[in-house]
């Protein structure tokens, strides 16, 4: 029995331990997996949650948002997974992380439309009520934007 | 305080296609941020921003902090200091000064007249003023929210380790050391001592009027 355990402890650490709610924090979202992976300090995350975790969906040319698309390295692909860890350090996006919850900075190659092309990016907030705002909720008004604090 | 200015502003404005959007930096949530709204008798969009979403976005690293944006989503005005009247503090043998007075001018006169306002800013000045962060800013605001997320969870100690590795990697952030001091017994003492060693204007002076 003690054996047993022994050799299944030792298979989970080879394929990376299963980890029970592993949370993504980007852009402002909060994101627990269902399924996730840490193998060697990186986390897995199948592919399929991608979209909601950063924007980016796999497709057969690599992972894309709208006109962008960072192509994938057969190192970073296992099955239906995606090394989410090495696809941050692929596009120079910093990423910290305690326990489960696994905090991703920008992601500098998006960050143009805001620092060349003038577009405001994009945000939601939830206002007093808990009601989700987004900037777009405002298209057709002009917005001063403001921040304050309490503190 | 500002908040009760800026309802007169918004009131004065909002017939005319404006919109005011402010957005509470604010870990400590409603409890920390609404009292602030309720005595303004906000009207305008109240957000309670509890982990400085929008300063993550547009690189904010003081309060308060303004950005036009237009009818179409195109940042007219980048960010700067958005006080809503003139005030001069004398403290601690500094002055710290805001103009708000030419800000909210300016702000009419872009309000009355949309791109044709000399404070509808050019091209060239907004790629002059904007930089991307560097890759320290960048970790620092992954931890500044990773600490936000901790302390959601009640686990403050944890929360303040990485709130320090953010003010360490981005020491010019304020937001970054005034949240952690909030929940702290001296944050007035705290901001002194930063205060003090800070060289230049706390608020950056405006530059409103593009040099031609």
């Amino acid at each position: 029995m003690l054996n047993r355990r022994f050799l299944l402890l030792g298979a989970g650490a080879l394929a990376g331990a299963p980890v029970a709610g592993a949370t993504v924090l980007y852009e402002g979202r909060e994101t627990t997996l269902g399924q996730s992976r840490v193998i060697d300090g990186d986390l897995w995350v199948e592919a399929r949650d991608l979209p909601k975790l950063n924007g980016f969906e796999v497709k057969p040319q690599g992972a894309c948002r709208g006109d962008v698309c960072i192509p994938l390295p057969k190192s970073l692909k296992n099955k239906s997974r995606l090394n989410l860890s090495g696809f941050a350090r692929k596009v120079k996006q910093a990423a910290v992380r305690e326990g489960d919850l696994w905090s991703f900075g920008e992601i500098p190659t998006l960050r143009s439309g805001y620092l060349d092309s003038r577009i405001a990016p994009s945000f939601v907030v939830r206002d007093r009520k808990g009601v989700d705002v987004r900037l777009e909720d405002f298209r057709g008004r002009k917005i001063l934007l403001l921040t304050w604090a309490s503190w | 305080m500002d908040l009760p200015v800026w309802q007169s502003i918004y009131t004065e404005l909002n017939g005319k296609g404006f919109e005011l959007v402010a957005a509470a930096q604010d870990t400590g949530g409603e409890a920390a941020a609404g009292k602030w709204y309720d005595a303004a008798k906000a009207t305008y969009t109240t957000l309670i921003d509890t982990a400085h979403v929008v300063s993550s976005a547009y690189q904010l690293v003081n309060v308060p902090a303004g950005v036009w944006i237009d009818e179409k989503g195109r940042v007219v005005r980048p960010p700067e200091t958005a006080a809503p009247k003139n005030q001069e503090l004398k403290i601690g043998g500094k002055v710290i000064r805001t103009q708000g007075d030419e800000y909210v001018a300016a702000l009419r006169d872009w309000v009355a007249k949309g791109e044709a306002s000399e404070f509808a800013m050019s091209d060239s000045e907004y790629s002059r003023r904007m930089n991307g962060r560097s890759a320290a800013e960048q970790e620092a605001d992954a931890s500044f929210t990773l600490a936000v997320a901790l302390r959601g969870r009640g686990l403050e100690d944890l929360a303040r380790k990485w709130w320090q590795q953010a003010q360490a990697l981005n020491p010019e952030s304020w937001n970054y050391h005034r949240q952690d001091w909030s929940f702290t017994t001296d944050a007035g003492k705290k901001w002194m001592e930063k205060f003090q060693k800070t060289e230049g204007d706390y608020y950056p002076k405006l530059e409103l009027k593009e040099k031609k």
